[in-house]
């Protein structure tokens, strides 16, 4: 499935964060990879995610700088190709 | 250096500033596999 920003995703429940330093390792129970968060900003972007109604809002209400929106946008891709990140209407 | 050469040097800078910053990699997944049992 491809990631659209103008959807609402949000944290696969099989998922678990723990905080670093660095941002966060990211785990994922079901299927068993885990992944390195690198920024706290897309940490607290990603546990928001489910506040809103789509990927672009949270990226406004995090008020991330524009400029990083596109690496943000690849990471929560990433997220998502990895069942990280569900679409809000696949995960209920 | 020639100020129109320091200019010349910022703005290139700058440019690969903003490459870099539409470039950082801020996930990156680790591979675990056959690490059962390892502490």
């Amino acid at each position: 499935m491809t990631f659209d920003s103008a959807v609402a995703y949000r944290l696969h429940e099989r998922v678990a964060l723990r905080p670093e330093p660095f941002g966060a390792l990211a785990y994922h129970y079901g299927n068993r990879r885990l992944n390195f968060l690198r920024a706290p900003e897309l940490v607290t972007l990603v546990e928001s995610l489910d506040q809103h109604d789509s990927v672009r809002a949270a990226f406004d209400a995090a008020g991330i700088d524009p400029s990083r929106w596109p690496s943000f946008e690849k990471a929560l891709a990433s997220l998502a190709a990895s069942d990280f990140l569900v679409p809000e209407e696949v995960a209920a | 250096m020639e100020p129109t050469e320091l200019i010349d040097e910022t703005e290139t800078e700058a440019a690969e500033a903003e490459e870099l910053v539409e470039e950082e990699l801020l996930v990156e997944e680790i591979s675990i596999d056959g690490m059962c049992g390892v502490y």
